[in-house]
Order: structure tokens, then sequence, then C-alpha cells
């Protein structure tokens, strides 16, 4: 088991609803994830949601990215803007373009070579303009995109348009990315390219969070250090809105940045896939 | 055999060569047509001798000059209607301009005899009159077509610039505006044959201005059928022509613009 310290809070969802009409779609969402310290390396965070159709994922990645205001509810961040007061990071409330968010279409700006919209990215940056070219020359060697910096998204494959993607809001937003259902619809190499993406972003600094939702238990387990189930608390009843049922915290229960997928991997996919079916 | 049987399969592929001989063979189909319709002492259409002495009369009668008139009123009136609309659609997205722009696309159902009676009391002379009547015309076209490619803009798309930190006004000049200039030229070509098809009606207000229409409507009076088909054929030259220019155009100009 990896030894790991827990730090200051680094994403506070509190009770969190959203209703379109009368059809309330997510409730009483809560949530709090800590910054996970590992001694010796850079580990950021991958928190992983699960849940079946129709369970109010996409929503809660709206609210978490500030695209949707809840009904009821905020979703707080540190804010590094300001000095630590009491030894404790003030936090904000999260506004457009504090969380990156990478759909899954893995939509781009259509005018816009992929070189064109990493600088629009940057364009808010203090930096300057020799800055903001060598680190995106850097970016674009690093995740192998170098060949390709001046062709436009329809000039591109899925999965360097995805990269283009996950680039453009990690030089913009900073630390948190959400990804909605990155793995899907993506062949056996585009995945392991976002894998290698992950562990990129991971490695490189140690607040950076990487929230993603998909349906494939394996690769959440693989992947996550902490994974939500987000689903309908009564299943026969009348109230279906979606919520968090479950959470298994990875690092707890020592399975969290383990190179190989053990047998109790495995198991913790059975108790997932049975949460998710009762859900 | 085996690829002109495939000619007659529904969804069946076409090699880009089978395309033009589809295409030829129709071509001569249709002037074999019209060489044995024209046959005879009593017949429909003029024949190819009489659409070709037509032609030339037509030219000499300076049919470059009022070919250019008619091109300046369809330039004047493309660029007024164009600036036009453009201002009103871009401002759609914001909801207290909505129903502005939602109006002037549905007053395109309105007769233009009724736009035409309060134009004639406030325009001073005939061309501002021949350049108004196209403006409004092609202005609640352009609006309803803009409409509808601001309308098709996918919500992921307004979703991803707002993720960028772009505030609601670089959404709408860098997703509705800069992003779709490509749709904008195709929004003209595609209407501009609705233009090109009512300056002929429009050139008849002034006569003395000259123009394509002024031409046909000379020839229709005096029962010129010959002179009638060769205008015809210019216009439909020229249209194409414009259609094929703005294609290439908004080809080369913008790399990523696919579609047609």
């Amino acid at each position: 088991m990896t030894t790991y310290e827990r730090r200051d809070t680094i994403l506070h969802v509190e009770n969190i609803s959203v209703s379109y009409g009368n059809k309330t779609i997510i409730r009483n969402v809560n949530f709090e994830e800590k910054d996970t310290a590992v001694p010796g390396k850079v580990q950021g965070q991958v928190i992983a949601f699960l849940g079946r159709s129709g369970r109010g994922k996409s929503t809660l990645f709206r609210v978490l990215t500030g695209l949707e205001k809840p009904a009821t509810g905020k979703v707080l961040i540190p804010d590094y803007s300001r000095q630590p007061a009491n030894g404790q990071q003030p936090a904000k409330v999260v506004e457009e373009g504090d969380v990156g968010f990478v759909d899954q279409k893995y939509t781009l700006f259509r005018h816009k070579t992929l070189y064109q919209s990493l600088l629009f990215a940057l364009r808010k940056s203090m930096s300057s303009t020799a800055e903001k070219h060598g680190r995106i020359m850097q970016y674009l060697s690093d995740w192998g995109l170098e060949k390709i910096k001046d062709q436009y998204p329809n000039e591109m494959s899925g999965g360097q348009r995805q990269r283009t993607a996950i680039l453009e809001q990690l030089l913009s937003s900073g630390n948190y990315m959400v990804l909605d259902e990155p793995f899907s619809g993506l062949d056996v190499g585009n995945i392991e390219n976002v894998k290698a993406a992950f562990e990129l972003i991971n490695r490189s600094h140690e607040l950076n969070t990487i929230i993603f939702s998909t349906h494939d238990i394996e690769l959440a387990v693989q992947l996550a250090d902490s994974i939500y189930i987000l689903g309908h608390k009564n299943c026969a009843g009348s109230d279906d809105a979606g919520t968090i049922v479950h959470h298994y915290d990875l690092k707890a229960l020592g399975l969290a940045w383990h190179p190989n997928f053990t047998p109790q991997h495995l198991e913790l996919v059975q108790n997932i896939r049975s949460s998710l079916l009762a859900s | 055999m085996t690829s002109i049987r495939k000619w007659f399969r529904p969804f069946e592929p076409a090699t880009k060569s089978g395309n033009v001989i589809v295409f030829s063979a129709w071509l001569i189909i249709v002037v074999i047509y019209w060489i044995i319709s024209s046959l005879g002492t009593k017949h429909l259409f003029p024949t190819p001798a009489q659409v070709c002495e037509g032609f030339i009369s037509l030219f000499n009668e300076g049919l470059i000059v009022h070919l250019a008139s008619s091109l300046s009123l369809c330039l004047q009136a493309t660029f007024f209607s164009l600036l036009i609309s453009l201002v009103i659609a871009y401002l759609s997205p914001l909801p207290a301009l909505r129903p502005l722009s939602v109006a002037m696309s549905k007053v395109r159902y309105l007769p233009l005899t009724g736009i035409t009676f309060y134009l004639a009391m406030i325009v001073s002379n005939a061309r501002q009159m021949q350049v108004s009547v196209l403006v409004i015309f092609m202005s609640l076209y352009f609006i309803t077509s803009l409409l509808a490619v601001i309308n098709d803009i996918p919500k992921e798309e307004i979703d991803h610039a707002r993720s960028l930190k772009c505030s609601r006004w670089e959404v709408l000049w860098e997703v509705v505006i800069k992003s779709r200039i490509d749709y904008v030229i195709d929004v003209l070509r595609q209407n501009l044959s609705i233009t090109w098809m009512m300056l002929v009606t429009v050139e008849s207000i002034l006569v003395a201005a000259g123009g394509l229409g002024v031409l046909i409507k000379n020839s229709d009076k005096f029962m010129n059928h010959g002179r009638i088909v060769a205008l015809q054929l210019v216009i439909l030259a020229v249209g194409l022509l414009l259609d094929s220019a703005l294609n290439i155009t908004r080809k080369g100009l913008f790399r990523y613009s696919k579609f047609n």
C-alpha cells in the first residue's frame, strides 16, 4: 500500500441540485476531495464518476465546470489568488473557465489550427509572446502533436482532437479538468494515449485534478484514486433524481496508483457493478 | 455494360468520369430534343439558329454594357443587404433583439407589391428604388438563412468557448462570427440565385438604366423568342459563374470549410 498524506481540500461540492422545469436531474450531491501527497513524487488526483445513463453525470459535470448554475448548493475550489488566512487557503465558488471541460465530442474551434487554439487558450496569460510560443511548443512535443500544429480540427484524427482539447483546457484552466466520457468510442491505441495523457497531467503538478466519467468500470478502477457512483436512491420509487449513492476511496483501500490489476481490483469491479445495477 | 447498369441502381456510388458521361449524355439529349422540337413551321421553342441570331443581335445592342449594369446593381444590393442582414442576425443571440430578426425573417411572406408602394413614396429616384427593393427582398432571405446557421451551432461549441474563459461577447465573436464566415459565403451563394432571378423584374422599374431585365422586356414586347432564349442562357451562365466563383472563394479562403 502506497503511503500518502491528505492535505487541503481541493474540491468541495455542497448540496448541489439541478432542475429543469418540474424535473429534478440531480439532488443533494455532496462530496469533498483533498489534495493527496505521495512522498517522493508529484501526484495529482484522478476522480471517476460512474453511473447508468440518465443519472445526471453530464449535468453534474456542467455544474462542476461552472457552465450550469445549480438550483441549490455550490462548488468551491481553493482561491490561490488570495493569501492563506489562519493556515487555510480561502475558497471561491467555481465560475466559467476555472475548471477545464472536455466533452464527449472533443469540441474545438473549427476555424483555428492546433497552434492557434493553444495560443488562444493562453490569451489571458501574462507571459510574453516568446514565452507562450515556447510553452506551446514544449507541450506539442511532449504530447506528440508537433507535426500537426498547423492543422485544423477537421484534418485531425479523433485521438489528436482529443489531445488538443485536453491541452487547450490545461493551458487555459490550470489545475482542474473535467472530461465527459473521454474513452467512449476510442480504439485500443487511443485509450492508451488518453491514459498516458492522464499520467502526464498527474505527474506535472501536485494540484492537478482530473475528474472523468466512464461506463468502463475496469478502466475507472485502474485509473482513479476516488470513485463515485451516481444513481437513483430509490430505483423503483418516484424519486428518480441522480445523487451519489456510493463512494470508493481507492487510496484508503490500498488500490490506488497500483502498477498491476490485482484480484482485489477485480473484486472492487464486481462491487461497483452490483452497486450500479442497484442504482 | 455492368457500369451502365449500376447507374440505374439507387445509392450506387459513381466515379468522376462516370458522372461526366452521365452529364454529357443528358446535355446531348436536351440539345437533340431542342433541335427536333423546333423543326417544322409550328414549334414551341425557337430554333438553335434563331437563338444564335438573337445572341448576335444582343451583342451588337450592347449586351456587355447591360450585363455590367445588372452586375453593378446586383453587387450594390448584395453589399447593403448582406451588411444589414449580418448585423441583425449576429445580434439575434441577444434576447432583447431576437424578436427583430425573427420578425424580419417572417416578413418574407409579405408580397413585394406591399413594400414597393411605400418605397416609391420614400426614395427619390428609380435607381435607388431598384436597389432598395432588392436590398429589402434579399435581406429577408439572408436573415432567414443566417438565423438557421446560427441556430444550428451545437451547444457544445458555445460551452467549449465558455470553458476557455470567453466572455459572452467573445463567444459571439469566436463561435458565431469568426467560426462561421464560410457559412456566410455559402448563404450568399444560395440566395444569390433568388436575387439574380429577381433582378430581371426589378430592372424593369427603370428602363433607362439598362440591364438584362430591360433587354428581356424589350425582346418580349416584340415576341423575339430567339433573343429571349439567348438572354436566358446568358443570365443562367452568369448566375452559374457567380455561384461557382463564390464556392471556389469559400474553399480557397477557408481550408477548414469542408461542407458541400
